[in-house]
């Protein structure tokens, strides 16, 4: 069976079964590994990508339910040449650490910041409260946010 | 690929209502299994705790995610779209919600907000973001666990379930919905259509308190829903649903029976002790103790009691 989707831009169909989680297809048949998996269950946030520009866990949806949908994942934000405003704060005021966390961190930044260009600290926290992160003690992350959303509006 | 089996699952998106429904009584008829997929929060997590071991008997996956029939919220009826003006203004007393709505999509709708903020309050503290962008009321409720929110809060507004088949549709309340831990009366060519709500007057009081060990993510210990109507210190209207502490989401039907049986300031707090304790039957669990969830039931109507008492 296939399926029609665009990721990062691209439309793809994809011979796949259809019930297979997203993240699966996202890193074995894609190659895309910026999408982590930590628990497989809905409460880390390391696969988070955005469905139609929302934040979702991609180990909770199954490939046949994004037909005809746009899926972005890290790589569709800056690759490492070309980092997006966003990407450079999270590195220049210590946002990741280990890293396993920053892919979904992003795309929960990300999809915050195309909503709320200039967000308060509550509602940093409230959009990254699905994203598990064991290294930072979150502040970094929450003061990357912030960092990120002010270069964006100098160069967004 | 790591879950097991999981891709082998055969999988199908269905066109229209009629056709899901086509579909869900000719294999109920034969006796095979079918999942409907809405957001996928309980049902990935299943799968993933309890991987399926061979093909032959998996159920079909029908995604309903997207199904037309399902969507959109509507007041008595009349179908709103985020700025139609007056729309709240209305004699429209009945809200209407798809059984594929999703968290955000509640906590996002402006009328929601002003006529029904005690879903609202309870679609901002499920799960996180991700969890709130896919999961759906129905899929809360046809999962019916005790410590479900949306079926919490559906049960102080008395919500009715609209249940959908080839042999037609009913309409079934919340309270004769369950029929133990995780059972119900929907039958295997059923679906969950939508929920409708009689809504009390705009401002009615409301309480909305889930207790748990952080905010995001967290299973309640405890949480409470309540919604009432006080008219010259007197409850004409008493709504209450309790996450943890029975087999089933629990109504408290002995605390609303004293809540409306006189005046508020009648009441004393014994009394409301005593009827919680009656109403709640806690286990101890992973998550907290009996003993535990009976003090904060107890504290939670308690509280909602006395700020009814101030209205
Ligand atoms: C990390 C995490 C946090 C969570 N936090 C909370 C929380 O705070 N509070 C809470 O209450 N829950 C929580 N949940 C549980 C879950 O998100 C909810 O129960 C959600 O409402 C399930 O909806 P769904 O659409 O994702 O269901 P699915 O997983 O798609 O389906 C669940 C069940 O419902 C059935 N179903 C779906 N739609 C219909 C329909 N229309 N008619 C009949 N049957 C149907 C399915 O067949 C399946 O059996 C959490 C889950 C996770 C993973
Ligand atoms: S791997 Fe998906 S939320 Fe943890
Ligand atoms: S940087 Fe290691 S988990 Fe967040």
């Amino acid at each position: 069976m296939s399926v029609t989707l665009t990721v990062n831009g691209s439309l793809l169909t994809l011979e796949a079964p259809p019930a297979s989680r997203l993240l699966d297809v996202l890193r074995e048949r894609l190659g895309l590994t910026g999408t982590k998996e930590g628990c497989g269950e809905g409460e880390c946030g390391a696969c988070t990508i955005l469905l139609d520009g929302v934040p979702v866990n991609s180990c909770l949806v199954a490939l046949g339910q994004c037909a005809g949908r746009e899926v972005t994942t890290v790589e569709g934000l800056g690759d490492a040449q070309h980092l997006t405003p966003l990407q450079e704060a999270m590195v220049t005021e210590g946002g990741a650490q280990c890293g396993i966390c920053t892919p979904g961190m992003l795309l929960s930044a990300e999809a915050l910041l195309r909503e709320k260009p200039a967000p308060t600290d509550g509602e940093i926290r409230e959009a990254i409260a699905g994203n598990v992160c064991r290294c930072t003690g979150y502040q970094r992350i929450v003061n990357a946010i912030t960092e990120g959303a002010r270069r964006r509006e100098v160069r967004p | 690929m790591s879950v097991a089996g999981l891709p082998l699952h055969p999988f199908f998106t269905p066109r229209d209502l009629p056709e899901t429904l086509d579909l869900l009584a000719g294999r109920a008829a034969r006796g095979e299994k079918t999942v409907l997929l809405a957001g996928g929060t309980d049902w990935f997590v299943e799968r993933h705790v309890a991987p399926p071991e061979t093909a032959g008997t998996l159920p079909l996956v029908v995604d309903v995610s997207r199904l037309d029939g399902l969507g959109g919220i509507s007041l008595d009826g009349h179908t709103l779209d985020g700025d139609e003006p007056g729309g709240d203004t209305l004699h429209a007393d009945t809200l209407r919600i798809g059984g594929a709505v999703t968290y955000l999509e509640l906590r996002r709708d402006a009328r929601v907000a002003a006529r029904c903020p005690l879903l609202a309050a309870m679609a901002r503290d499920v799960g996180a973001l991700q969890i709130q962008a896919r999961g759906t009321l129905a899929g809360n409720l046809a999962s019916g666990s005790p410590a479900a929110d949306g079926v919490s809060a559906l049960a102080a507004l008395d919500a009715t379930l609209l249940l959908r088949s080839v042999r037609g549709a009913r309409r079934v309340p919340l309270a004769g919905f369950y029929t133990g831990y995780r059972k119900s009366v929907l039958a295997p060519d059923e679906l969950i259509e939508a929920v409708e709500i009689a809504l009390p007057p705009a401002g009615a009081p409301y309480v909305w308190r889930k207790v748990g060990t952080r905010q995001a993510q967290a299973i309640s210990k405890v949480a409470l829903a309540g919604v009432a109507v006080v008219e010259d210190g007197r409850c004409t209207r008493l709504g209450l649903g309790m996450a943890s502490v029975a087999p089933t989401v629990a109504f408290l039907p002995a605390t609303r029976a004293l809540g409306l049986s006189r005046p508020l300031a009648g009441i004393a707090p014994g009394e409301i002790e005593a009827t919680v304790l009656a109403d709640v039957s806690p286990i101890d669990d992973i998550r907290s103790t009996a003993a535990y969830r009976r003090h904060v039931a107890v504290a939670l109507v308690t509280g909602f009691c006395e700020e009814l008492k101030r209205r």
